[in-house]
């Protein structure tokens, strides 16, 4: 499956349409992956104008998000899409679900932000947190790239990185739950920020998500809930 | 008739019946090879589509399996078709009886000028079956079967020429149905008729393959993965895929397969 | 005017003058034909005419004006005809004079100016007879064995009562001479022919000749009692006689046995002449023909020329059909099947007098003889099928018209849609099957088509018929009442060679030109009646089997 499949129709109408709604997906996963990438500096740096922006700027996700929900009814409804064409539309009109739920996410961790305290826990946990956000941002970002490029192999890499970001997510709710322990009235600060880091490990799972669609749309295969063995052999052909 | 044993060449699954095997099927007009080899078996009471482009032999293919290419002038044909495991092109077959055994209806809808209860009764009469009562049975029987029985049970003894063009072509397959066939192939057959009396022919088939062994060959590709179980991708003469519509429609394993159904440059 | 060129609306003007023209003239052609040929039998009215002569004196014809035309005076001079007068084109009347056993010639001209006096006397009576054709005259009285019956105003009534008696008298005889003798005839001839057989096979024992012998005795009683009715009717019938006094004032005796009918014209109403005029028609259409086919009827050259046309139908029809379906179905298409479509078609356009020649030496002599020879052999040297008949005839016109058929099933074969004859084969019909069941039936229209033009052309010919069974006239029917009922040997009657025969052959050319156009008429009625009945059937089949051409 290469990129320039797309533009091979004998409707060079039909081209068209399938590359505006690629296209689109990209931007709108630009536009997350920017939402997602200031929510975190906002929640680091507790920069309270910074997050208002986020949350302002989430009706443009979810606008997007109909657009183009819009569009693929339409092709599937004129064009009735078969093979790669028809695994295209599906893909997207899963991965702009993700990508939503990403902004929502975003917004999510942007409110949080302004309501956190900075207290010392909080403080000392803030590079943890903010290691792990760049490494989900990462893995969005790598998925989109993927599914620009439509690499399966790409996808597969992205996919494996969700586990690292459980075993970081695993370590930070350890060191909250420790605070917690040691200090309970810090812990209405702790939940918050307890959510957030929650909020981080979900666009791990929406990003792995957008992979096995990814890897759907190039191999023709589902490759979700099977094994890892069996999605390696799909997807490498061994 | 297939045993289990025996691979299927086309990976069908081993859970199908075999209906049809055709091996190394060549065809030749005059000189010209115009099939080149098909090896492909077609499992029993589904319904088998053919897709490919104009002049990709999927016709002629289809014509193979009652011999009609029979005659046309020059055409030369190597190979076997195996039907419930007996060689059609042996020359031991009568035609006529294998044609009985595998019914067809073609593009246009062709009935003939005489009445629609003669029309249904043709293929009896030629057998020899004239029995006023058993005709009316076995008339009636094929009308239904062909869902047009509640529409012209009050005119059967009126010209089968003053139905429409959707009734025709259901009439068409009633008269192939009235004679029990195992097999039943369908070429374009809903090709001259608009998109109700196609839907209604699609209903059809649909009703008809527990049934028969029905192989279509359509132009339509939405309509193959509409009404089939199977699909046959053919280019050039050259059978290039063959497998469960849902795969050929969601994820073919061939790029001419892919290409051609979503529409791109060879 | 270029544009108007361009709009192509001269083209269609010049084709619709084409048609209309076309139309006017077989409007004009049957038009002529049938005023021509039925204002004949429309009484007229008989002219008494004084006539001054040469010698001064004058001269009293009775006669009905057939024509009159003007010509010049130099033209009458050089026919010997010299009248004083200054005029440069003169009229002339031709009369119908008749009297012809009395004083010929029938048909006279009469210079107009001749003519003195005219009058329309209501008692003149014209008399149809059995010979000598027309009498005009006055009758003076009717006689019963040479003693008086009636005079003077009495008489028309006393001579249609004789009339009636005889007319039923004549019937009887014409019935016994026709039918019962005929018949004897034709058994005493059987009786010979059987004797023949039995001699030639040398079976002719003393108990077979008993037995003919016996049968033979049986048919002469009957033939003798015929022969003593007979006589007895013709003694009656030469019992009444009528004096009639013609033109020159001479009285003359006629037997009202010889009189067909008998009218007073100018007595007669328009209602009468209309009701005459169809019993005339009538007559025309149903009797048979007298003196040398210019009197009398033409029924029996209707009869031969529809029976020789539907003969030759039954003949030609399967043997076209079924070439055309081999050329079409089943011969192997190319260099071979090409030369016999182009045979077939030249076939078509070969004189029809070849057609003749050929049947008269192939179907004639050569079957014929042969069929004789093997068949009939007791006949001999007398020909049974070795002679020109109607068999022959139509066998002629079938092989002169098979190519029309051909040509024409052909063209239906081909136009029924390859789709019918899959839709056939894919059912498990054989090919012959489909073709029986299905293609045959919806080529029957060109069929029928083919069968039309052969027709057409058929009941129109004449001069090959003239060689191969067509006579002047003809003694019998070929359908009658004699076992086998249908004689195929026989020779026949035609419409067409009637015409030539009445127009060219006859001794009397004037009397004869009317019947030659309503000859001609009723030859034109009935091909088109044999036309409209097989187009009739067409459309029937068409309606039938149409919806094929979508």
């Amino acid at each position: 499956m290469d990129i320039e499949g797309i533009g091979h129709h004998i409707s060079r109408q039909y081209n068209e349409e399938l590359e505006a709604i690629r296209s689109k997906v990209m931007a709108m996963g630009g536009l997350v992956e920017q939402q997602l990438a200031n929510a975190i500096l906002a929640l680091e740096e507790s920069n309270g104008a910074l997050a208002e922006s986020v949350i302002d700027t989430d009706y443009k996700v979810n606008s997007f998000e109909v657009e183009i929900d819009e569009e693929c009814v339409q092709i599937l409804a004129r064009r009735q899409p078969a093979a790669s064409d028809l695994r295209l539309i599906m893909t997207v009109i899963k991965t702009i679900t993700d990508l939503e739920r990403i902004g929502d996410e975003a917004e999510r961790i942007s409110k949080m932000s302004i309501k956190l305290k900075m207290s010392e826990n909080v403080k000392s946990t803030m590079p943890a947190i903010g290691h792990m956000g760049n490494h989900v941002r990462l893995m969005v970002h790598d998925a989109l790239d993927a599914f620009a490029r439509m690499d399966a192999e790409a996808a597969l890499k992205v996919w494996h990185e969700d586990r690292k970001v459980d075993k970081e997510y695993e370590g930070i709710m350890r060191q909250l739950m420790t605070y917690m322990m040691e200090d309970p009235r810090s812990i209405p600060d702790v939940v918050d920020l307890l959510w957030s880091v929650r909020a981080l490990e979900r666009i791990g799972d929406r990003a792995t998500n957008i992979c096995e669609y990814v890897m759907y749309l190039v191999k023709g295969k589902d490759v979700r809930h099977i094994s890892v063995e069996q999605m390696e052999k799909q997807v490498l052909g061994k | 008739m297939s045993e289990s044993s025996k691979k299927s060449v086309n990976n069908l699954p081993s859970s199908e019946d075999v209906c049809i095997e055709v091996r190394d099927l060549r065809l030749f007009y005059a000189e010209n090879e115009a099939l080149h080899g098909i090896n492909l078996d077609i499992p029993k009471h589904k319904v088998s589509a053919f897709i490919g482009p104009s002049g990709c032999g999927k016709s002629t293919l289809l014509r193979c399996f009652n011999r009609m290419n029979d005659l046309v002038d020059n055409v030369r044909i190597e190979g076997s078709i195996e039907i419930d495991g007996h060689n059609i092109y042996d020359p031991k077959v009568n035609v006529a009886d294998l044609r009985r055994r595998v019914g067809m209806v073609f593009q246009k809808p062709n009935p003939f000028p005489k009445t629609i209860y003669e029309n249904v009764a043709y293929g009896l009469r030629i057998q020899g079956v004239n029995g006023r009562r058993k005709l009316d049975e076995a008339v009636e029987k094929a009308l239904k079967g062909a869902a047009l029985w509640d529409e012209v049970k009050d005119r059967l003894q009126s010209s089968a020429m003053g139905l429409s063009g959707g009734q025709q072509q259901r009439l068409v397959i009633a008269r192939a149905i009235a004679i029990e066939p195992e097999v039943l192939l369908l070429d374009e057959p809903a090709s001259a008729l608009d998109p109700i009396s196609t839907l209604k022919i699609e209903e059809l088939i649909y009703e008809l393959k527990d049934t028969y062994t029905i192989l279509i060959v359509t132009h339509n590709m939405q309509q193959a993965a509409r009404v089939s179980d199977y699909t046959a991708f053919l280019y050039m003469g050259d059978l290039i895929e063959f497998d469960a519509t849902n795969t050929i429609f969601t994820n073919p394993s061939k790029k001419k397969t892919e290409d051609y159904i979503t529409g791109r440059y060879g | 005017m270029k544009n108007w060129f361009k709009s192509g609306s001269p083209w269609i003007w010049l084709s619709a003058a084409t048609v209309s023209i076309s139309l006017i003239m077989v409007v004009g052609l049957i038009g002529l034909i049938a005023v021509r040929g039925l204002s004949m039998y429309w009484p007229g009215q008989i002219h008494q005419m004084d006539l001054r002569t040469s010698d001064g004196k004058t001269d009293t014809v009775i006669g009905e004006v057939f024509d009159s035309e003007q010509v010049s005076k130099e033209r009458l001079k050089d026919a010997g005809v010299i009248i004083e007068t200054d005029k440069m084109l003169i009229t002339r009347y031709l009369v119908k004079t008749g009297n012809r056993d009395v004083d010929a010639p029938d048909f006279r001209w009469l210079i107009a100016d001749n003519v003195v006096g005219e009058t329309f006397p209501k008692e003149i009576v014209v008399f149809e007879r059995m010979e000598w054709g027309n009498l005009y005259g006055f009758i003076e009285s009717v006689k019963e064995d040479g003693n008086l019956v009636a005079e003077s105003t009495a008489v028309w009534p006393a001579f249609n009562e004789r009339l009636a008696r005889a007319t039923k008298l004549q019937e009887d005889i014409t019935s016994i001479e026709k039918h019962e003798i005929g018949s004897v005839n034709y058994e005493m001839e059987r009786l010979r022919l059987k004797q023949r057989k039995l001699e030639l096979k040398n079976k002719f024992d003393a108990r077979a000749k008993q037995e003919i012998e016996n049968e033979k005795t049986i048919l002469d009683a009957r033939y003798k009692s015929f022969q003593s009715k007979l006589a007895s009717l013709y003694q009656q019938i030469k019992r009444d006689t009528i004096q009639v006094k013609i033109s020159t004032g001479a009285v003359v005796d006629v037997q009202v046995g010889s009189i067909v009918r008998a009218f007073k014209p100018n007595a007669m109403g328009t209602f009468d002449k209309v009701i005459f005029y169809v019993k005339s028609i009538w007559l025309f259409v149903s009797e048979d023909p007298r003196e040398a086919n210019t009197e009398g009827g033409i029924f029996p050259a209707i009869f031969g020329t529809v029976m020789m046309v539907l003969i030759m139908s039954v003949i030609v029809t399967p043997f076209g059909i079924m070439a055309a379906v081999y050329l079409r179905e089943y011969a192997k298409q190319g260099v071979v099947t090409r030369t016999i479509r182009i045979a077939v078609n030249n076939l078509a356009g070969v004189p029809s007098i070849v057609y003749g020649v050929f049947g008269l030496g192939f179907f004639v002599y050569f079957l014929g003889g042969n069929i004789d020879q093997l068949f009939f052999a007791e006949s001999l040297p007398a020909p049974t099928f070795g002679t020109p008949g109607i068999i022959w005839a139509s066998l002629t016109l079938a092989i002169l018209t098979v190519p029309v058929v051909i040509v024409a099933t052909e063209e239906g074969l081909s136009r029924v849609p390859i789709s019918i004859r899959q839709g056939s084969l894919a059912l498990g019909a054989t090919k012959w099957e489909t073709l029986w069941k299905t293609v045959l039936p919806m080529a029957s229209p060109a069929m029928m088509t083919g069968l039309i033009l052969a027709v057409a052309r058929a009941a129109g010919e004449v001069a090959p018929l003239m060689l191969v069974g067509v006579v002047k006239l003809a003694p019998s029917l070929p359908l009658d009442g004699d076992f086998p009922f249908l004689h195929l040997d026989r020779k026949f009657m035609h419409l067409g060679f009637h015409i030539f025969d009445v127009g060219f052959q006859s001794p009397n050319v004037e009397a004869a030109r009317p019947l030659v156009y309503s000859t001609a008429f009723l030859l034109v009625c009935v091909i088109i009646v044999l036309n409209l009945t097989a187009i009739a059937i067409r459309n029937r089949l068409r309606e039938k089997y149409k919806g094929l051409d979508h």
